[in-house]
C-alpha cells in the first residue's frame, strides 16, 4: 500500500498547487496530483522537477513527523493483516496469504482494508497486491483509482518499463542498449547480465523474473538478536534515538561477522507499563548503521507521540527495553577495499553529507579521470553522492596534441585574458599584475584544432617560464588567455 | 637505512597529540605507514604529523598549491578533502603527486564565514585536509581551526590566497623563495621537472629557519636535493 503524497500530508503544503516534498539526497520523495499533472516524479531530481515546473513548491520533508502521522494507518491495517512490514512513511507491505484464505478471496480483503484505512486517512491510497514485494510495490504505483491484484507476478513484470528498477544508471543504459522492458532483461541470460552488470545486473535480473525475496545465504545457528534495557525508563526522542543507532550499530556487527546483512529488522519496544511494540522495518538494500538508525528514530518518535499526545497504546512511561531482531538476512553487504577501515568510512560519509549541508551539494565533488588534450578536459567532475556516469572521453585514446605532464594545479574557471608582448612570434615578456616579467624560457605552439563545424577557433598553446612561476596560455583569434598556472 | 635516524630526529614528537606522545616508537611507525612508497626519508620532516597545521606562503605560481597537495598526499592514505576557494584547482595535479582519484573530494567554498565551518567539520572525517584561505579571513576562524586540528588529530595544510597566517598558527610554515623549471627552451622542449627553495621555520624545524631544496619531476614531488637542506640560519624569532 503507497501513498505518493504521503510527505505532503502536512498543513503548510499549498492546496491546488503543485508540490513536492524533497528528502535529504535531494530527490523527490512525494508529489501531489498537480504537479504529477505536469509530469513530475518521485524519484527525480529537485532541479529536474523544478525545470519541468518552474511554480512548484518545494516542501523539505521531515520522515519523523511522517512516521508519527504513519502510524495509525500501520495500527489499522495490523489489525486486519499481522505481521505488517513498513518500508517508509506513507508505504508498507503486508503478507496476505492467511487474510485472503481467513476474508474468502483477495476483493474481499482488499474491501476491508480500504474502508479502514479511509477511515483513518480518507483517499489518496494506491494498493497492489502481487506475490512478491517488488510487484507489489509497481503494482501499488500503477493502480490509480482502484486497487490492482495481480495474478501472475512474472507475466505481469514483463510489460514494466526499466525504470520500475529504480536504478536510474542501469536503466538508462539498458535504453542505449534497445531494452526498454523488464521482459527483455528477463529474456537476457543471467551469466551475461552478471558479467556486463555485476551484482547489480544480477539483482535487475532477479527483480525481473519476480524473485526479489532473497534466500538466506548460509544457515546462521545463532540468535542474532540484540537488545538493551534502561533504568530508569527512556521517555526522550533524543535519547531513546541514540540508544537505537548504538543499538544499530552492534546488530549490523553481529550480522557483519557471519558475513550477512539484514533487509527486515524487528523493531520490539517494551514499556514501562508493561506493554510490548513491536514493527518490521523493511528496506529495498540492505540496512546500513544509517539507514536503521533512521527507522528505529522514526518508530519510537511514533510510538512515544502516540502514548503522549493520543492516549493510545503507544509506549507509555517510556522505554524500558529495546530489542532488534534481523530477518532476510543477505550476503550482499558492501565490499570495502582491503586497506579501507568501515568505521572511518562511515565518517567520512557523515562528513561530507554535513559539508553538503553548509555549501550546497553541487560544491562537493569527486573527480574521475577522461581524455583529452587540455588539463580541464581531462577531468570528470561529479557530485560527490552521485554515482560516477562512464567517461564521455576516453583516457586510452591518443588525444594527439594534449598537454604533457606535469599539469598545472590551478585552471581558472574561464580562460582570462593575458597580456603577453611577442617578439616575431616570440614571448618576450609577459604582464603579472602591475609588473612585466621577462620570459626565461617557452615551448610550444602545440596546436589544437577547434571544431569549425561550430564555429570553434583553433588555439596555439604555449607554456611560458618566468621567474614568477610557469603558466599555460592560448593564443586564439589574435588574442592570448591564461588557461592554467603551473603553481 | 641512513637517513631514518635523521629523520627521526626531525620529527617534532611533542607536537603529535598527547595520546600518541608517550610511545615515540609508535607514532614514529605510525607515520611512516602513511607515507607513499618511494618518499624520500628527508622529506618525512615536511609531512604534517597528525594534529599539526602546516602554513604555506608565497605568490601565486611559486609551486605551493602543489606542494600543499603532495603534503596530503603523504599525510594520509585515507580519504583527502581539498577546499577550493576561487573554483580553479585542477585535479589532475592532485593525481600525479599521489592522490588517488577515488580518495579525493574537492569541496568549493569561497565564503569566508562559511569557510571555518567547513574546515572545521571535514577535520572530523577526512584522512587530511589542504585549503586555500580567502581573502580578509579573520584571526580568531583559524586560531578556532589550529585547536580543532590538534584534537582531532587529521592534518591540515593552509595555503592564504593572501597575506599570510597568525603568527604561532602553523607549527611548519614553508614560505617559497625562488622557483626553477626545467625541460623548456626557446620554443621547444615542455616542462619536465622544478625545484622549489622553500624557507622552513616554526615548532616542526625546532624553531630554526632551515633551507630547504624540493625538486618535483612528476613520479616524486617532495625530493628533497640533498646537502641544500641543511644549513640553519639562525634562530627564529617568538
Amino acid at each position: 500500500m503507497w501513498y505518493p503524497d504521503w510527505a505532503l500530508r502536512r498543513p503548510d503544503t499549498p492546496p491546488g498547487e503543485p508540490a513536492q516534498a524533497i528528502g535529504a539526497d535531494h530527490k523527490v520523495v512525494a508529489v501531489n496530483g498537480a504537479a504529477a499533472a505536469f509530469g513530475v516524479t518521485v524519484g527525480m531530481r529537485r532541479r529536474q522537477a523544478e525545470a519541468i515546473c518552474p511554480a512548484i513548491r518545494s516542501l523539505t520533508s521531515d520522515p519523523t513527523a511522517e512516521a508519527i502521522g504513519f502510524e495509525p494507518v500501520v495500527a489499522a491495517v495490523e489489525k486486519l493483516i499481522p505481521r505488517v512490514e513498513v518500508v517508509q512513511p506513507g508505504m508498507l507491505l503486508a503478507p496476505v496469504t492467511g487474510a485472503v484464505r481467513y476474508y474468502g478471496d483477495e476483493w474481499a480483503l482488499v474491501g476491508r482494508v480500504v474502508d479502514t484505512i479511509e477511515a483513518v486517512t480518507g483517499s489518496g491510497h494506491r494498493i497492489g497486491l502481487a506475490a512478491g514485494p517488488f510487484a507489489a510495490r509497481c503494482a501499488a504505483e500503477l493502480a490509480v483509482g482502484e486497487p490492482l491484484v495481480v495474478e501472475d507476478d512474472r507475466s505481469f513484470l514483463r510489460s514494466l518499463d526499466v525504470a520500475s528498477l529504480g536504478r536510474e544508471e542501469l536503466a538508462a543504459t539498458f535504453r542505449w542498449l534497445g531494452i526498454t522492458t523488464l521482459g527483455q532483461v528477463a529474456d537476457l541470460p543471467r551469466q551475461a547480465m552478471v558479467s556486463r552488470f555485476g551484482s547489480e545486473g544480477l539483482d535487475a535480473h532477479r527483480l525481473a523474473h519476480g524473485e526479489d525475496r532473497r534466500p538466506q545465504p548460509r544457515e546462521v545457528p545463532v540468535d542474532l538478536a540484540v537488545e538493551e534495557r534502561f533504568e530508569p525508563p527512556l521517555d526522550n526522542l533524543d535519547r531513546a534515538a541514540f540508544v537505537g543507532r548504538a543499538l544499530a550499530h552492534r546488530l549490523l556487527t553481529e550480522t557483519g561477522r557471519h558475513g550477512s546483512t539484514p533487509f527486515r529488522v524487528l523493531v520490539e519496544a517494551e514499556s514501562a507499563s508493561g506493554t510490548t511494540r513491536s514493527r518490521i522495518w523493511r528496506n529495498a538494500d540492505p540496512f546500513d548503521e544509517s539507514t536503521l538508525g533512521d527507522r528505529i528514530r522514526w518508530q519510537l518518535a511514533a510510538w512515544l507521540d502516540e502514548a503522549r499526545l493520543h492516549h493510545g497504546p503507544g509506549i507509555g512511561g517510556g522505554v524500558v527495553r529495546l530489542r532488534l531482531v534481523p530477518a532476510d538476512l543477505s550476503d550482499q553487504g558492501r565490499q570495502l577495499a582491503l586497506h579501507e577501515d568501515a568505521r572511518r568510512a562511515a565518517e567520512t560519509h557523515r562528513t561530507l553529507v554535513q559539508t553538503q549541508a553548509l555549501v550546497g551539494p553541487d560544491r562537493v565533488l569527486t573527480t574521475r579521470p577522461q581524455g583529452g588534450r587540455d588539463p580541464g578536459d581531462r577531468v570528470q567532475w561529479s557530485r560527490w553522492d552521485d554515482r560516477p556516469t562512464a567517461p564521455s572521453r576516453d583516457q586510452a585514446a591518443p588525444w594527439p596534441g594534449a598537454v604533457p605532464a606535469p599539469s598545472p594545479a590551478l585552471i581558472p574557471d574561464k580562460p582570462t585574458p593575458f597580456e603577453v608582448e611577442w617578439d616575431g612570434g616570440m614571448p618576450e615578456r609577459v604582464r603579472l599584475g602591475s609588473r612585466w616579467e621577462p620570459v626565461l624560457s617557452w615551448a610550444g605552439p602545440w596546436r589544437r584544432m577547434g571544431r569549425w563545424w561550430e564555429g570553434e577557433p583553433h588555439a596555439d598553446r604555449y607554456q611560458i617560464v618566468t621567474s614568477a612561476g610557469a603558466f599555460l596560455c592560448e593564443v586564439r583569434d589574435g588574442a592570448t588567455y591564461l588557461t592554467g598556472i603551473y603553481d | 637505512m641512513p637517513g631514518t635516524s635523521t629523520a627521526i630526529t626531525a620529527l617534532d614528537i611533542g607536537a603529535v597529540t598527547g595520546a600518541v606522545r608517550a610511545d615515540r616508537d609508535d607514532t614514529v611507525a605510525m607515520l611512516r605507514r602513511h607515507l607513499p612508497a618511494g618518499t624520500s626519508p628527508e622529506a618525512v620532516m615536511l609531512i604534517p604529523a597528525p594534529g599539526q597545521v602546516v602554513g604555506l606562503h608565497g605568490p601565486a605560481g611559486m609551486g605551493l598549491t602543489r606542494l600543499g597537495l603532495s603534503l596530503v598526499a603523504g599525510a594520509t592514505e585515507g580519504a583527502v578533502a581539498c577546499v577550493d576557494v576561487r573554483g580553479w584547482l585542477c585535479p589532475l595535479a592532485a593525481w600525479e603527486v599521489g592522490i588517488d582519484p577515488d580518495r579525493l573530494v574537492v569541496v568549493r567554498c569561497d565564503d569566508p564565514v562559511t569557510w571555518g565551518r567547513v574546515v572545521a567539520g571535514l577535520l572530523d572525517g577526512m584522512g587530511a585536509v589542504y585549503a586555500e584561505v580567502p581573502h580578509r579571513m579573520r584571526e580568531a576562524p583559524l586560531r578556532t581551526l589550529a585547536s580543532a586540528v590538534r584534537s582531532k588529530g587529521t592534518p591540515l595544510v593552509l595555503n592564504p590566497l593572501s597575506g599570510t597566517l597568525p603568527g604561532g598558527l602553523a607549527q611548519l610554515r614553508l614560505e617559497g623563495r625562488h622557483i626553477t623549471w626545467e625541460g623548456t627552451g626557446v620554443g621547444h622542449g615542455r616542462l619536465l621537472r622544478r625545484r622549489l627553495v622553500l624557507e622552513a621555520s616554526g615548532k616542526s624545524v625546532k624553531g630554526m629557519t632551515r633551507i630547504i631544496e624540493v625538486e618535483d619531476h612528476g613520479a616524486d614531488a617532495l625530493r628533497v636535493v640533498p646537502g641544500l637542506g641543511a644549513a640553519p640560519t639562525g634562530y627564529a624569532a617568538g
